[in-house]
Parts: C-alpha cells; structure tokens; sequence
C-alpha cells in the first residue's frame, strides 16, 4: 500500500472523495483540507469512497469526528461506503457510525445523502 | 426610586434565568464561556471581561472574551496560581489586593484594563479565572453586582467542572473503546488462526492491523530464511521493501531471540538497524511459535495529532500479544501449505503412475483410489470409497485372500499374472497388498498396488510362439531392441527339413497334413525353447532357427547341436508312435552354421519381422538341403569350435551355389 492520494468529484450537491492509502494523520488532513475549502463554497455533503483505503488508525478517525463535527454546524452530512471489514468495525467501535452514514454503494451512498 | 430598585432587581433576576438556559441549552464549553461573559458583563454592566481556562503545565487560555484582546500579554498570571486558593471563588480587586498583585502583574492588568480577578475553584482544584473589566461610564460595583458575580462565577465553576468531567469521561471513553479495537484485533487474530489459511493473505492482515491499532506510520513483517542471513520482507505497509536489506545477524535481532522479548527504540538509541532504515522511533517484536523464531515484525514511528512520538511500554506489550497471535497463526498456514503441497504431490504422484493404488482402512474399507486403480478396475470412485474389499473383489478370491494373508501376517504379500475378474475376463494383474503403518509401528490398514500386465501378456503369450520366455523378457525389458534398424552379428542358424514331405502330403488328406505338421512342430519347438533358440520362421515343413540374437552367450553353438541331437532322438520316439497308429515315419535333415549375418526387425511398423540374413544363413539352409534323413550336417567353422564336445565326421566338401571353393563339411555322429 503506498503513500496517501485522493480524487474529488461532485456529484450534484454531493463531494465524493475518493482515498487511496493509510488512512491516518496525512491522510486525514488532506481529507479535511479538501472538506473544508469545499465547506467554504457552500458545501455540506461529503461521501468518502474507502475502497483502497484499507486501514485505518485512530488519528485519521478523530480527524473524521473533527470533520463531522463542524458539518453538524452547518446542518451537513458525512458518509461512507466501499468500507473493508476492518475499516467499518473500527468506525463502529469508535463511535463515527453514530453521527455519519455507512453506505454499500456509491449510487445508494449519493441518494442516501440528500 | 423604588421602580428603579424593583426594575433592576427584576432585571437582575431575568439575567440569572438566562444564565441557567445558557447553561442546560449550550452543548459546548466555548458555547458557555462566550454565553456566561456576555450575560456577566451585561448585567454587571461592565465594560469587558473574560475567562481563563487553566491548562496542563499551570498556563491560562482564553475560552471567551469580551473586548481583551487574545493576544494579550498573560505571562504573570502564572506566578498567582500557588496564591490563588485563599481567595478561592472571591473577588479580588486588581488596584486594591496588594499581597497577590504586585506592581508587574497590577501593570499588566492594567494595561488590559481588568478590576475584578475572580479564582474558579472547585474543591481544591483551580479550573479558570473570570476577569472583569471597569463598570461603564466610572461607575463602581455595587453590593448587588458582587452578589450577581458570586452566583454567576459559582454556577460558571460548576460548568467548568462539569465540563471537565465530560472532558474526562470522554477521554476515558475513546480510551475504552481504543481498548476495545485493541481486544477486537487480537479477536480478529485469533479468528483468523483458523479461517486464514494463506500465508501473504495472514501476514497482511495481521501487519496492516497492527500498523492501524499502534498508530504507527508504516511497518513490515520480517521472515528467517534457512539458506541466507538476510531477512525476507513477507509483508509491508507503506515501506519499500526493495530496499530493506536487513540481516538476522543484526545485534538487535539477537538481543531480541536471546531475551524473548521486544524492543522500543527512540530517537536517541541511535542503534545500526535505525540508521540503516533511517527511521528514528522503532518497535520491534519477535514472531515466535513452539519456542522457534518465524521472524520479526517492525513498526515504524507512533503518531499523534501533534507529530510523531516514540512507542511506549504499552504499545510494546500490545504488539508481543498481536505477534504471538501472528506467529501460531503463520505457523499454522505454513504447516497447512508444507501438507498441502506434500499431499498434492502424493495425489500426483499416484494420479501420475500406470500402477493402480487403492488404501484400505483398518475396517476393511477403501478410503483411496487413484485413476489408474479406478481404469484397472473399469469403475468409478463412488462405487469403490467406503466399499469392503470383501465387495469389491468379490470375483477375485485370490485377490481376497492375498489381502487378508498380508493383513493376518502383516508383511508384503504379491502375486503375478493373475487373472483378475473384478476388471474383465481377460485382465491379468501383478497384484501386491503392502500393510500400512503408524508412527508406532500400529496397522493402520493395508495398500494394493494393482499392476495391469494383460497388453505385456498378450505380447507375451504371442511372443512366446516363436521366442523362449528368456528373450521375450529381454525384449519388453528393454523397448529399443523392438527399433528398426540392425546390426552385425556372429549367430549359429538351425535349419530343419522333412524329407520327402512334399511327395508324402501329397497321398494325405490336407487335414492330416497340417495336424501332422501341427505335431512335429510342437515337438521341435519345445526343443528349440529348451535351449533358448529363436524361432525365426517355419516355411511349409522347414524350421529356422537362430542363436545369438537377439541375445547372445558364448554356448550358442553348442545349444544348438544339442537342440539338433535332441530332435532327432525325439523324432524316433515320434516315428514310433507313428508307426503303432500305421502312419508312415517321417524324416528330418538338420543343418547348422556359425557367422556373421545382419539381424534385427526386418519390415515395416505393421508387420514387422526380428532375422537374420546373409551368407552365413544362405550356407545353413545349404547343408541342411545336404543332409540326409536323420543327419546333422555342419559347416567347418562350427566343427573347429565344437570339436571338442561332440562326435564328428567329416565328408567331402560340396560345391555351394554362390560359392567358387567347396565348402567343408562334417556330420555328428551318433
């Protein structure tokens, strides 16, 4: 697994960033650097397409919680799908599932959003 | 005047209201802060103010302000703090409190223009400051604001600490449930002993795992390997294993293998494996099972919002247990593949081998069976797994009780070219029934080796009719004698004739002709395979016979005077029969010669002859033509080299078609 990258697409309202790496500290930031320029235009609906994105550590989760966090300030969403088993049991067990949305597929993951 | 005491009070009361909505609504501490001075100032009517927050290492931070700048100057607040708790929740006049605030910090708080420091205590335990700037317009505090200030300050404190509870609570909260992915993990781990079977599927799953729970940035899962000092990298997470060149001779490894235990190094260790990874902060485990160390796992740099720290003890604990998970886990696979492939290599090996291999359990009952077992008995395996033996050979009772000798006596019992019903009619196997045995010399049941020979008896049985069973065997021993071609060799070739057995079949009836011919050749070929000749080809009544080839031995000559002298006795005893049923006697002409011919398979692939030709032939068939009635006539060169062991005379040489000189002739005497 090598160093961290995203893409970003919109997808009408929705921002879908797709990861590809560790999901932990650097990962994280890019994560919530793109989230909160995209913030600053008005956006409030995130998707995270995990699928090569296969581990995760803490720091990358609570990088989330700060992300979720400041979306609940401006009545915005976070979601997730494409998740590996350890990827999903670890945000479950953390707590994120309670306040963000675990989805199974982009097209699920999109009309679930709005 | 009363209104205005009353409307103050009412305004007063209505600001404390506030204050508990601000309080229950506000979910956040910042939320509070900024809600608790806004309501403070107004009500008090002060100009601004603003509230501290004690943090770790006795510094203060501002959690709201209402006109005091951020970055102001609050460097002395922290030489009060050990003062603070004798003017626990009072208010302390910045101009007037001459014992606590000195001239530095009086300026300083000049400067920012406070008049009030009130110390938030809870118990003994300082959580905050509440700073109050001038009241508007000059005026000073009354009785009532302090009154409000005490309530506002009591209730702020009690926020603060409520908050720093919550605080704790969540923290020991993601403390549990980081706890929890922790014996999650290791669950996972363990789970994966028995459901995860494949080596780099296991390693990956236990090194990324291991990488997510630490925190750490990247890592790798080192393997011994028996033939080379260098480390083989079996798994990697975000380090470039091309490059990583470790040896297990590295004092770190030893240390590690002597003590049984891991290792965390920090920046200033300064070890060799740091500076060849190029990595500071390091943990390092050792993957071990049943006392032997599989190898290494490394993790690399332990992160944190704040940067990268060094791994403590507990990382190091929670790495020993996930690696010994690993090691019995990688253990287990690596014990499953050795038998997988040993197993596969066996089923190759038997579904590869011509010879049919069917085990039987200590029941009786087959468990086994390759594909040449299953053609040899023209069956499927549904029908043989689990059958009794008794069963399935049930038309072989030979075969039966070959099996249960091997099993009564224990030791191998074999037979060969029996005829074997279980599979048709006409099959003939080599059958061997092996007893198969445990690790303490225990039965564990019995292995037959079932080896169709029909084609090879076929042959035989064919090839017998015209080559002793010595020469057959040589030929199917050995493929390439049955090659075209040939070669050059010294044989000794018999030739037979009847004499005057064209005139004589002539006054028979065709039938008696042939079982006439049927008999004497029956007769002589015995003879002929007696003493190893090869029948090379009968042609009406005369027999040729060759020793020496395809095989040779140093008495081909003497084998065939014998054969020569044994038909001729055996043609008396034949006329004598002959004779008691009134049929008329029959006489043989034998000649023999020795030299070189060229012999081999003569013909094409479909029909295809083993003889020999040449002069040395030619002159056999001559003297045979020359002899007489119950005469064996040979060539000199056979008498030079029997004269020793047989009676000769010698005759008159006679002129050879072919040949310019007469040829020189002897007959045995007898």
């Amino acid at each position: 697994m090598s160093d961290f990258s995203l893409e970003v697409k919109k997808e009408g309202s929705v921002v879908i960033i797709k990861t590809s790496g560790y999901l932990n500290n650097v990962g994280g930031e890019k994560i919530s650097e793109v989230c909160y320029e995209e913030m600053e235009k008005g956006k409030n609906l995130f998707l995270l397409d995990l699928e090569n994105s296969k581990v995760v550590n803490s720091i990358g989760v609570s990088i989330l919680i700060e992300i979720i966090e400041k979306l609940q300030d401006v009545d915005g969403k976070l979601g997730y799908y494409n998740l590996a088993p350890i990827v999903e049991k670890t945000f479950n067990i953390m707590g994120l599932t309670k306040y963000s949305s675990v989805f199974y597929s982009e097209e699920e993951a999109i009309k679930g959003m709005l | 005047m009363e209104t205005d005491e009353k409307g103050q009070l009412n305004y007063y009361l209505s600001s404390l209201s506030e204050l508990g909505e601000v309080l229950i609504d506000a979910d956040k501490i910042n939320k509070i802060g900024s809600g608790v001075l806004r309501l403070t100032l107004g009500t008090i009517m002060a100009s601004k103010g603003a509230i501290f927050l004690l943090k770790k290492g006795n510094e203060f931070s501002f959690l709201a302000t209402q006109g005091i700048p951020k970055e102001s100057n609050l460097s002395l607040f922290s030489n009060i703090i050990p003062k603070l708790e004798k003017f626990k929740n009072k208010q302390i006049d910045v101009f007037l409190e001459k014992e606590l605030i000195k001239e530095d910090l009086k300026k300083q708080l000049k400067e920012i223009k406070v008049k009030i420091l009130i110390p938030l205590f809870h118990d003994k335990h300082l959580l905050g400051l509440l700073c109050i700037g001038n009241k508007f317009m000059g005026q000073t505090f009354t009785g009532v604001d302090s009154k409000v200030l005490n309530i506002i300050s009591n209730h702020l404190t009690k926020a603060l600490y409520n908050n720093q509870l919550i605080k704790e609570v969540e923290s020991k909260e993601k403390e549990v449930k980081l706890k929890l992915l922790e014996l999650e993990t290791l669950f996972d781990i363990s789970l994966a002993i028995s459901s995860v079977l494949d080596i780099k599927e296991l390693t990956e799953e236990v090194l990324w795992r291991s990488v997510g729970i630490l925190n750490a940035s990247k890592g790798m899962l080192l393997f011994k390997n028996n033939h080379n000092p260098i480390l083989k990298p079996i798994a990697t997470f975000n380090w470039d294993d091309e490059k990583t060149l470790l040896s297990k001779n590295l004092k770190v490894f030893k240390e590690i293998k002597e003590k049984n235990r891991g290792i965390v190094l920090k920046t200033n260790d300064e070890t060799p494996i740091q500076v060849k990874l190029k990595e500071k902060n390091l943990i390092i485990t050792p993957l071990q099972a049943k006392g032997k160390t599989l190898g290494f796992m490394i993790l690399c740099n332990k992160e944190t919002r704040k940067g990268i720290e060094a791994f403590n003890p507990l990382d190091l604990d929670l790495l020993t247990a996930l690696s010994n998970q690993a090691a019995v886990a990688i253990d287990n696979a690596t014990l499953f593949k050795d038998v997988t492939k040993a197993k596969k290599f066996n089923e190759s090996v038997l579904s590869s081998i011509a010879t049919g291999v069917v085990t039987i359990n200590r029941l009786g009952e087959v468990d086994s069976i390759n594909k040449a077992g299953l053609k040899i008995m023209k069956t499927k395996k549904e029908n043989v797994i689990g059958n009794h033996f008794m069963f399935l050979f049930e038309k072989d009772p030979s075969v039966i009780g070959l099996i249960e000798k091997a099993e009564k006596e224990n030791k191998i019992c074999s037979e060969i070219n029996i005829s074997f019903i279980t599979s048709s009619q006409e099959t003939v196997v080599n059958f061997s029934v092996s007893p198969r045995l445990g690790k303490n010399e225990e039965i564990l049941g019995l292995v037959l080796a079932i080896e169709d020979v029909t084609d090879v008896s076929k042959v035989k049985n064919t090839f017998k009719r015209y080559v002793s069973k010595q020469v057959v065997d040589e030929l199917l021993d050995d493929d390439a004698k049955l090659n075209l071609g040939g070669e050059e060799r010294e044989v000794t070739v018999l030739f037979t004739d009847i004499r005057g057995f064209t005139s004589m079949s002539e006054k028979m009836k065709p039938e008696k002709v042939v079982s006439t011919l049927n008999e004497y050749f029956s007769l002589m070929i015995d003879i002929v395979f007696k003493y190893n000749g090869t029948l090379d080809k009968i042609i009406g009544d005369e027999l040729m016979v060759v020793y020496g080839a395809p095989t040779s031995s140093k008495d081909d000559t003497e084998r065939a005077l014998k054969t020569a002298i044994d038909m001729q006795e055996e043609i008396k005893t034949f006329n004598k029969n002959r004779l008691k049923k009134k049929e008329n006697p029959i006489y043989v002409g034998i000649g023999i010669n020795r030299g070189l011919v060229v012999s081999g398979n003569i013909g094409s692939r479909e029909m295809m002859d083993y003889t020999v030709i040449g002069d040395t032939v030619n002159l056999g068939a001559r003297l045979c033509s020359a002899a007489g009635p119950n005469e064996i006539y040979v060539s000199d060169y056979v008498w030079e080299n029997t004269k020793g062991l047989f009676n000769y005379k010698k005759l008159a040489p006679i002129k050879v078609k072919g040949k310019s000189k007469k040829i020189g002739i002897y007959k045995i005497k007898n």
